[in-house]
């Protein structure tokens, strides 16, 4: 299933990095990664990535039948610059379908690697036989990254509004985003 | 494309020419047809016009282009020493492709395609063996597009997401991988594959350029 990492990338002003699966060596860097997640972002996670036991059994104990987990590594100096989540269910009902998180380190946004990610985590999700990416997206928080998964061709399937409440009170909307992979080209 | 379940003994193909049986009868493999070797030669009838699906050579002059050019490669499957069941081409980059902007470390097999009534016999895994024997392709970066228009997912009975993987797994023996490119054909579906196999004795040098160039990055080192 992931034979085929690492995965060489570029962002869009010639920094290379590598997409792969992570591993037990990149414990800290992941939690030094997701300690530069402004809270505003990380509010909404519904993994707590600040407990240490959290991180921990994704690291130790990884099961690709439910979670694959992949990072983008700057290949200078190993620094995890971004993180995708693929989570499947494994009742039979749902296991066409992933949900996807993206996480991309603040200084390495605007520069394509979360659309790299997008796509790396689409061909990944063609390749293990899903037809389905679900993406949940916080409204005026995860704009871009909305934006970005609109360009490849995910649809706004529904809206919960004021679903969420931010770490201030305030009511925000969840977008629901869903890509489907198609088994065919259309006769048109 | 299918690699079969025989493996029989293949005579050095980068040489010369070698038979090999098939459940449909003896093959033969011609793994680098010259310039002017394709008078009398037909093509099967399971290579052409289908309703979802076009081979994507359908005439003998496009092989005797190929061949005639620098470098050119035809290898062609001849079933009754005259029919062709199954080819594979490969050439130097157009010049108005991105790959030519590395000259000629770049080499592109251009087409891979065998006889809807041919197939899953190890036809196309034997032309492609044969061609990498050539020691040409070790000092060259070989690639592959895989659009998905092209693919014939109607005669394979193969989704686009089946037929995408097939051709991973098929390549993925010769060496080539697929290797992400922001190159504007490939992108234009996310299903479409870039593949490539780098030679054994390409330089560090040249890696680095080809890996800049996958996303657009020319003479940056």
């Amino acid at each position: 299933m992931l034979e085929h990492y690492p995965k060489e990338i570029m962002t869009k002003d010639g920094i290379p990095i590598l997409i792969r699966p992570f591993t037990k060596d990149d414990q800290e860097r992941l939690r030094q990664f997701f300690s530069r997640i402004p809270e505003e972002e990380s509010w909404f996670i519904r993994d707590d990535i600040s407990d240490p036991d959290v991180m921990d059994k994704w690291i130790q104990d990884p099961d690709y039948s439910r979670t694959i987990p992949l990072i983008a590594v700057k290949q200078e100096d190993g620094t995890i610059v971004g993180n995708v989540m693929l989570h499947m269910r494994l009742s039979e009902c749902l296991s066409h379908v992933a949900h996807l998180r993206i996480l991309i380190d603040p200084e390495y946004r605007r520069r394509r690697l979360g659309t790299w990610m997008l796509i790396d985590a689409i061909k990944l999700a063609m390749d293990i036989g899903l037809e389905k990416l679900v993406a949940e997206f916080v409204e005026g928080v995860d704009d871009a990254a909305m934006a970005a998964a609109q360009r490849l061709d995910f649809f706004e399937q529904d809206v919960l509004r004021g679903y969420l409440k931010d770490r201030h009170g305030r009511y925000r909307d969840l977008v629901i985003m869903v890509k489907n992979f198609h088994r065919d080209w259309s006769d048109f | 494309m299918n690699r079969g379940s025989s493996n029989e003994n293949i005579s050095d193909g980068s040489r010369g020419a070698f038979p090999f049986e098939t459940d449909r009868g003896r093959i033969t493999i011609n793994p680098k047809c010259p310039p002017g070797s394709f008078e009398g030669l037909s093509l099967e009838a399971g290579l052409g016009n289908f309703a979802h699906y076009s081979s994507i050579i359908q005439k003998l002059e496009i092989f005797e282009k190929v061949a005639s050019g620098k470098d050119g490669r035809v290898a062609l499957a001849l079933f009754h020493e005259n029919i062709i069941v199954g080819y594979m081409v490969c050439w130097y980059p157009d010049s108005t492709d991105r790959w030519r902007k590395l000259g000629e470390l770049m080499y592109e097999f251009g087409a891979i395609e065998v006889s809807r009534n041919f197939r899953k016999l190890g036809i196309a895994a034997k032309m492609v063996t044969s061609a990498l024997r050539d020691d040409f392709f070790d000092e060259k970066i070989s690639y592959m597009n895989g659009f998905s228009w092209h693919w014939d997912v109607d005669g394979s009975g193969l989704t686009l997401l089946q037929y995408r993987k097939m051709m991973l797994n098929f390549m993925k023996p010769f060496g080539f991988e697929e290797y992400y490119t922001n190159e504007p054909n490939i992108a234009l579906r996310q299903e479409n594959l870039f593949m490539a196999r780098i030679g054994s004795r390409v330089s560090e040098e040249d890696k680095l350029r080809f890996r800049n160039l996958r996303f657009g990055i020319v003479n940056r080192k």
